[in-house]
């Protein structure tokens, strides 16, 4: 579903990605787990043609996302900070971003996906600038629902959110993934690296150290892992 | 699915709405656009007035002077009035600072009097506030605050990722931004042409315009062409803004440069390259002309010697007693033309100035939009100096031809050396019409300003090609 092809992105004389070579298949959450500066957030944004690759092809179902703007229609992203129009609703937001996707879901359909991605009843017709970052980042769920998302790209999503809007963002990932929902997930946070993701790679300045299956370490073993890396 | 230039332009919209600023400029703005109509209504509605009565009693007069010899109606003379025109309501131009009326009479061309502009404080020279002047210069604030945000608001909240990563291209992006600013305005002015429309079709019967239809639309047309500009100009500046701040002060210096600085500099420079000689100078040069002749060895005592002689050579005469008509008031005439053809060559010299100090203002709108639609709308109201000159043309024509009129009769009906026996009647008084001036035609005043027109085209062609190039550089991400 996502690939990278020798991925490599340069800023002047600065490498921020070299060489990734990287295949998600559908229904994995692959987390991406680094320092500042490793290279995640260029990562996800290389697969969002938010910039140009300098070397290689980010693919997505099998389509160069520089050359085919419709995989955009497959995809659903979630920055650290999900910044909405602040003057408009949670409803608002939700109505606006999913007719640009194309989508045509009425106003009772949207009320529900945004409950049934977490938020309060009360809050779905306030502006936006009274909402928390857990409740605009459901939001984004909602959004990434609502859209029929088949491809999910979260930037440190669940960074500065209490643990239990985490646990229950963690909870909305595992939800879509068992829709068959394949998500690429760069973060900090190793626990919930190890608690919903399938497979978790290591970067460090630009480049993937390790990938492995999630199953096959435990937290302590990922931890040492991850220490190691820092580290050297 | 649902096209997302009116998706956008409909958020926006929303946006805008539940912004406390933009609410407030937008009804500081159409209360004044409220005030300005209404104040130019008035003044338009009473100086009419006060054109209509003067002229009607000015004519009162001229047949009604009694018994007297022509020549001496020559001088009575009469007063004619400038019309103020109805689309004068809505831009007062140079109306204030022409004169509204003339003195007309034998040998000389009198000064325009009655200048509004001497009424008034120095702070008219600011500008008078009129629905123009808001649409010019006021406006143009509004989409600043309502456009410098377009895009540095949405790279540093972060939603121009969200947005972009909805498929969307930057080009629908811009546009919907455009037509939701350009919404907003409409909303704001609409009213105000509606009644512009009204008034001036409703109107018309002893306007002075003879079409108010067109010179309206072709104001609807490039009032909305320049915000257009405007609009496209400034979403232009926010998208290579990196911040929001930056966009805004950006706007704010061009619209201080685009409607201040410029014109200001460019009428002084048109003012030093090409200066008007002094009133007494101008008038002292057509004197000396008319005196010494154009080629200074004629004086005007030798050319009346050489009229006589051709006269009693024509007639085959030895006196002008026995010429079958009064040689008085076929010198009259023909001194009459001569000081004309003296008047007219200078007239064109002034002109002539005048022209290289447009031509310095009309090539600085290359510059600044605001100059094309300031000259431009100048003109489509007859408030402009070419409607002024038009009229004074108009009026200096008249003049002759009253003044023909009446040297004719006395050297048709009265005999040389017979001055104030001979006596024409009101039958000689009414055989010259009232005065009707009308306006020239809305295509020749677009014809005069075609290189403003042209400038606003190039603006607009500039503008968009810059917002092309941008969509198709512009990154979320710095």
């Amino acid at each position: 579903m996502l690939e990278a092809i020798d991925l490599t992105k340069k800023f002047g004389d600065f490498i921020a990605l070299k060489s990734l070579n990287l295949t998600i298949k559908e229904g994995e959450i692959f987390c991406l787990l680094g320092a500042n500066g490793a290279g995640k957030s260029t990562t996800i944004n290389l697969f969002l043609n938010f910039i140009d690759a300098t070397h290689g092809k980010a693919m997505i179902n099998n389509m160069d996302v520089s050359k085919h703007k419709e995989t955009k229609q497959l995809l659903s992203y979630i920055p650290e900070n999900l910044m909405l129009y602040k003057n408009l609703s949670g409803l608002e937001n939700l109505r606006f971003f999913c007719g640009l996707g194309g989508g045509n879901q009425s106003k009772g359909e949207l009320e529900e996906l945004l409950e049934q991605s977490g938020l309060q009843i009360d809050f779905i017709h306030k502006r936006v600038s009274s909402y928390s970052k857990g409740m605009r980042q459901k939001v984004g769920i909602a959004l990434a629902r609502a859209r029929g998302a088949k491809v999910l790209l979260l930037d440190e999503p669940t960074s500065g959110l209490d643990p239990k809007a985490s646990n229950e963002f963690s909870e909305l990932l595992l939800n879509m993934k068992e829709k068959g929902v394949t998500t690429l997930m760069a973060t900090h946070d190793l626990f919930r690296a190890k608690d919903t993701g399938t497979h978790i790679g290591i970067m460090k300045e630009g480049m993937l150290l390790e990938k492995f299956e999630s199953k096959d370490v435990s937290f302590q073993d990922l931890e040492k892992l991850y220490l190691k890396h820092m580290h050297n | 699915m649902k096209n997302p230039v009116f998706l956008i332009a409909k958020k926006e919209i929303q946006i805008a709405l539940r912004q406390k600023l933009i609410t407030a400029l937008a009804i500081v703005i159409m209360g004044l656009l409220s005030v300005a109509l209404y104040a130019g209504y008035i003044a338009y509605t009473q100086q009419q007035t006060v054109v209509e009565n003067a002229q009607e009693k000015s004519r009162k007069e001229w047949l009604e002077q009694g018994d007297k010899h022509p020549h001496i109606a020559a001088h009575y003379g009469t007063f004619v009035f400038k019309p103020k025109t109805i689309l004068s309501l809505f831009d007062f131009g140079l109306d204030t600072f022409t004169g509204t009326s003339v003195y007309l009479e034998a040998h000389y061309q009198h000064e325009f009097m009655f200048r509004p502009a001497q009424d008034h404080s120095s702070m008219i020279r600011f500008g008078e506030l009129s629905a123009s002047l808001v649409l010019q210069v006021l406006i143009p604030l509004l989409i600043i605050f309502l456009a410098f945000p377009a895009f540095t608001e949405e790279r540093e909240n972060g939603t121009l990722k969200l947005l972009v990563s909805q498929g969307v291209s930057y080009t629908p992006i811009i546009w919907g931004k455009i037509l939701a600013y350009l919404s907003i305005l409409f909303a704001i002015v609409f009213p105000f042409f509606a009644l512009a429309i009204i008034l001036s079709t409703g109107i018309t019967t002893s306007d002075s315009i003879p079409d108010p239809w067109l010179r309206v639309l072709f104001l609807i047309l490039i009032y909305a062409l320049y915000l257009l500009i405007f609009v496209s100009f400034s979403v232009w500046v926010s998208i290579q803004s990196s911040t929001g701040r930056n966009a805004l002060l950006t706007l704010l210096t061009c619209w201080i440069l685009f409607t201040i600085i410029i014109p200001k500099t460019t009428a002084n420079l048109g003012e030093s390259l090409y200066p008007l000689p002094s009133m007494k100078i101008y008038r002292e040069a057509i004197q000396k002309d008319i005196r010494n002749g154009l080629d200074g060895k004629t004086p005007k005592t030798t050319r009346e010697e050489q009229l006589k002689k051709k006269y009693l050579q024509d007639y085959k005469v030895d006196s002008i007693h026995k010429l079958p008509l009064n040689f008085e008031g076929i010198r009259m005439q023909v001194g009459e033309d001569y000081g004309n053809k003296v008047y007219d060559i200078h007239w064109k010299r002034l002109i002539k100035i005048f022209d290289k100090q447009n031509r310095i203002s009309s090539l600085s709108s290359f510059i600044t939009p605001y100059l094309s639609i300031r000259n431009v709308s100048m003109g489509l109201t007859a408030t402009d100096l070419h409607t002024s000159i038009h009229f004074q043309k108009t009026t200096e024509k008249y003049r002759r031809e009253l003044i023909r009129k009446m040297n004719h009769d006395m050297a048709q009906n009265s005999r040389y050396g017979e001055f104030y026996e001979y006596k024409a009647s009101k039958n000689l008084w009414k055989t010259v019409n009232g005065f009707r001036y009308k306006t020239m035609p809305a295509y020749k005043i677009l014809l005069l300003y075609r290189i403003e027109l042209l400038s606003l085209c190039c603006w607009a062609i500039l503008v968009f090609f810059l917002l092309g190039y941008s969509s198709r550089k512009i990154k979320p991400v710095l």
